[in-house]
């Protein structure tokens, strides 16, 4: 077959659509908006000095809210060690000004990169626990901070440190106004695009598959605990950097920096909208201004600002943000009726279109991935046939030998497992319940290593790799139950599946929207993700919310995010669990497509109807043993398996 | 050392009431109630003000008590049940928690002042020799009634019904509601029963305290830090890590320098947090047994 016959168009001719659509340099919204910020900055340097104090507090802590909220809202992390980390970037600073003499201007780095690194250990120690137990072990990082600065003698006890002074522009930049609100206000600046940056970059599915879907963000090759490590560490780093400014603001003492101003930052952040980039910002400002502004009798004061965190929280659970978005949607609502359909509706397709997979697109897809895993820059633009499938048919893809596992000692779960998955077919594996499938995935995927035994994908031994590890190697699985981000839409769920085909993202992200090449990379991942909804059916749900998808729409959102990147060999946990009689036939054509593209596919189902009329191949399991193996005809007449498993 | 493992249980008992109550609420909805810290203070400031207007004082400390109780439901109702109804699984209660807790702590300022009042005492003074230690006839007290109280929540846990409703919503709130347990009716007895425990508390301390509107914020962080100590999959492990908590203080206090309680205890718990990350008596401290006796795990950091 030859893939550029059906003549479907090219995947680069597609127009663009929407956010995919921004132009590469910095769109008009984007400099005004900077533009903006910089008069306001401008205008708040020449303001006076009780304005000043006001701002300077407030873009600190907005600093330090944006930081957070890069662990919190990005990634669950509800870490209370930030007050910690920002006390840290506000001591080194004056201690190493004061006492040593440094350059502050050297400071800053030197703040960057050092509480970057002491985040990265307190990250690592306390990302063996999860929820509230990681926040009560940064907060007890926070806790010993404090009290050790309130106790020693050379960081001045409970009344602290005198900070530096922040130099004064020279003459001829002394239009400018005050140099520490510029300096401030830069920081900020930056602390928000990193923010914006890593929300517009393709990390940012994967960052939130990590938050929500931990177990389908490794397999799509994501190393999730190295992944949470350097977020926390690039997140310290900004309160690091926070710290320095807030070191110039006058005195430095514990009671800044203490347990309740860390829970104060974490306040700011849920306050103002978590996950946004601008809540943070909103929160901080309401937080650190109010109860300057409103001077009424301080008792009633901080009654009211009790008062308006419950009804702020209880209105409008995401917050200030929230709020304004139900506010922008009414608005919105009155002033264009029609344009308010709900977007989480398919678009409409006609149904015939929908129902057959256009075969061309496997094809293009694993084309384009291996275009884009060779040239990352290169755009796919041909469909380049594949080789003939028949040539390596026979060939062993994947190989398990001699596979035993247990959970406990003692209890084998599987003992002696031996089969192998030729390339391009599609292998069965079937067993009664608590045969030891799920377990055998589990292993052949990464998710577990056997006690003894090989797996080999292509020759490659892999049993010592972890889930991502072999995701990079084509080696791609389903889960039985799909685990999505519910609140992205489905092809972003795709997306999150092309990771390990975007060379060094992790490391880009930061700065994605000024790296060459990022919208063309970023336009590319958009094309494979809608492609990949398309091929497996289900082309008008690529841009609903996983939320709002039925069930079966969610499994073939899953099979589409295995496929995206092009793999050698794919797992699919039952992928048949719940889905209708179409769905089923239709999952069996997308199941024909992969096969004769050369994927090798493992298929663990239960309904033998469908197992032995599809599969090339079929191992049954029974009892943590490989009871038959071969293809699919001799095992259906094996005695044994009529016997334990069609109860014939 | 016998003085100080005395007068170190007798605070540790009152860290450990309030980390019960924590606990208590943690364990029914996995909220942590900010305010706690300020339904103890609740229960000082009513007990005073009713011994203030010449009541007895005996009434007062049981008006404390039920005050601080019904604070608890108050603020589940008004500042948790809401926020949960949206999204169990969202932080927002941290920020209505402790708006419940600014409010209660500035009404109580703006009622009944700013400064540290007097508050009841029913036994005076009365010392007891214990070998060559000695202790109030209120400490002694304090830690008598703080062990019943674990002891007894521990036994309605586990031997009664409504303890056992009570697991059934802390393991699986949708699943309990499935088979006809009123959650919400569940969550308020919790908070009923949190706000108890911190108003216990308050009236065995308010005589060392005095009765103040900030008597929240201590008291609040080191029923906390009991509740770390502990880990949170029991209630009752609150109490052994307050217990915990208030031995090393005061042992700090009498060993390193009168300072050495304010961080010493941190140092043991970033110890205690190293070595079992969930806590003194979590299940995964049993699971870490069972990793060293070769067991595998899911490895997804192995790469």
């Amino acid at each position: 077959m030859s893939a550029g016959a059906l003549g479907d168009q090219p995947l680069a001719h597609r127009a663009p659509a929407g956010a995919r659509g921004r132009p590469r340099w910095p769109s008009v919204v984007t400099v005004s908006a900077i533009a903006l910020y910089v008069l306001g900055t401008y205008g708040l340097a020449h303001g006076t000095l009780y304005i000043q104090g006001l701002v300077l507090v407030a873009a600190v802590f907005a600093v330090l809210a944006v930081s957070l909220d890069l662990v919190a809202g990005v990634l669950g992390l509800y870490s209370l060690g930030h007050a910690g980390l920002f006390a840290l970037g506000a001591y080194a600073t004056t201690l190493l000004y004061t006492n040593h003499g440094w350059n502050l201007f050297l400071l800053l780095p030197v703040c960057i990169v050092g509480v970057g690194l002491v985040g990265l250990v307190l990250g690592a120690l306390s990302l063996r626990v999860s929820g509230l137990y990681f926040a009560i072990t940064t907060f007890v990082f926070t806790l010993l901070l404090t009290a050790f600065a309130s106790d020693l003698s050379w960081t001045g006890g409970y009344g602290g440190l005198v900070g530096p002074i922040f130099p004064h522009f020279s003459s001829g930049l002394n239009w400018l106004g005050a140099s520490l609100i510029w300096c401030c206000m830069a920081v900020l600046l930056v602390a928000i695009l990193i923010s914006l940056a890593l929300r517009r970059s393709p990390l940012y599915p994967v960052l939130l598959a990590i938050r929500d879907a931990e177990p389908f963000a490794a397999a799509a090759g994501a190393r999730t605990a190295r992944v949470k490590i350097c977020m926390f560490g690039l997140s310290a780093a900004m309160a690091g950097a926070a710290g320095w400014v807030f070191s110039f603001q006058g005195i430095v003492s514990p009671g800044q920096f203490n347990g309740p101003v860390a829970v104060n930052i974490l306040v700011m952040v849920i306050l103002g909208g978590i996950n946004t980039t601008l809540g943070p910002v909103i929160g901080a400002a309401f937080i650190s201004i109010f109860p300057v502004e409103v001077a009424i009798n301080p008792f009633w004061q901080e009654v009211l600002f009790g008062g308006l965190f419950i009804a702020v929280i209880v209105a409008y659970p995401a917050g200030f943000v929230g709020f304004l978005t139900m506010l922008a949607r009414r608005a919105r609502e009155r002033w264009r009726p029609a344009a308010s359909v709900a977007q989480d509706r398919p678009a409409p397709v006609s149904e015939t279109a929908e129902r057959r997979p256009a075969p061309i697109e496997i094809a293009s897809v694993q084309a384009a991935a291996r275009a884009g895993a060779e040239h990352p820059e290169a755009v796919p633009l041909a469909v380049a046939p594949r080789p003939p499938a028949s040539t390596g048919a026979s060939t062993p893809a994947v190989e398990c030998r001699g596979i035993s596992f247990a959970y406990t000692r003692g209890t084998p779960v599987l003992s002696d497992i031996d089969f192998v998955v030729r390339r391009g077919t599609i292998h069965g594996l079937i067993g009664p319940n608590g045969s030891g499938k799920s377990t055998l995935v589990d292993l052949i995927a990464g998710r577990l290593q056997p006690l003894s035994g090989t797996i080999s994908l292509d020759g490659r031994r892999l049993e010592r790799d972890g889930a991502p590890a072999r995701a990079r190697h084509g080696f791609m699985r389903t889960f039985q139950a799909a685990v999505l981000v519910r609140e992205l839409s489905a092809s972003e769920n795709v997306s999150v599946g092309y990771y390990t085909r975007i060379p060094r993202l992790a490391m880009r992200a930061a700065a994605w929207p000024i790296l060459p090449g990022a919208r063309r990379e970023a336009g590319a991942l958009g094309e494979h993700s809608a492609a990949a909804m398309r091929f497996v059916g289900a082309g008008r749900w690529a841009d609903a919310r996983v939320a709002n998808v039925p069930h079966g729409v969610e499994q073939l959102t899953q099979l589409a995010a295995a496929c995206v990147a092009g793999p050698k060999a794919v797992i699919l946990d039952e992928p048949l669990a719940g889905l209708s009689p179409t769905e089923v036939e239709h999952m069996a054509s997308i199941l024909s497509e992969l096969k004769s593209a050369g994927v090798s596919v493992i298929l663990i189902e239960h309904q033998p109807r469908f197992v032995f009329a599809l599969c090339d191949e079929v191992t049954v399991l029974d009892a943590g043993e490989v009871v038959v193996s071969g293809p699919a005809a001799d095992v259906r007449a094996n005695d044994r398996v009529r016997e334990v498993y069609l109860g014939q | 050392m016998l003085q100080v493992l005395l007068s170190g249980l007798a605070i540790g008992a009152i860290y450990g009431l309030v980390g019960m109550g924590f606990a208590i609420g943690f364990y029914v909805t996995r909220v942590i109630n900010f305010a706690e810290g300020q339904l103890l203070m609740v229960a000082v400031m009513v007990a005073a003000a009713i011994a203030r207007a010449g009541v007895s004082p005996v009434i007062g400390i049981a008006g404390g008590i039920a005050a601080a109780s019904l604070a608890g439901i108050v603020t589940y109702l008004v500042a948790i049940r809401p926020v949960l109804v949206f999204n169990r699984f969202s932080f927002a209660w941290l920020v209505s928690t402790l708006g419940v807790g600014l409010i209660l702590e500035n009404l109580a300022a703006i009622i009944w002042g700013s400064t540290s009042t007097s508050f009841p005492t029913l036994l005076n003074g009365t010392s007891v020799h214990i070998g060559n230690a000695t202790l109030s006839l209120q400490e002694l007290v304090t830690i008598g009634v703080a062990l019943a109280m674990a002891t007894a929540f521990e036994l309605i846990r586990k031997r009664t019904l409504l303890g056992k409703v009570g697991m059934a919503v802390a393991l699986d709130p949708e699943m309990a509601s499935a088979v006809g347990v009123n959650t919400t009716v569940v969550a308020v007895a919790a908070f009923a029963l949190a706000g108890l425990f911190a108003g216990v508390a308050g009236v065995l301390i308010g005589p060392i305290t005095y009765s103040n509107p900030y008597l929240g914020e201590t008291y609040g962080i080191a029923g906390f830090v009991a509740l770390m100590i502990g880990g949170t999959e029991r209630p009752v492990a609150a109490m052994v890590g307050g217990l915990i908590l208030g031995i090393l203080g005061q042992a700090a206090n009498t060993v390193i320098n009168t300072q050495a309680s304010d961080w010493f205890p941190f140092v043991v718990v970033v110890v205690i947090l190293l070595l079992l990350p969930e806590g003194l008596f979590s299940i995964r401290g049993t699971a870490l047994r069972g990793l060293l006796r070769g067991v595998r795990r899911p490895s997804e950091s192995a790469s």
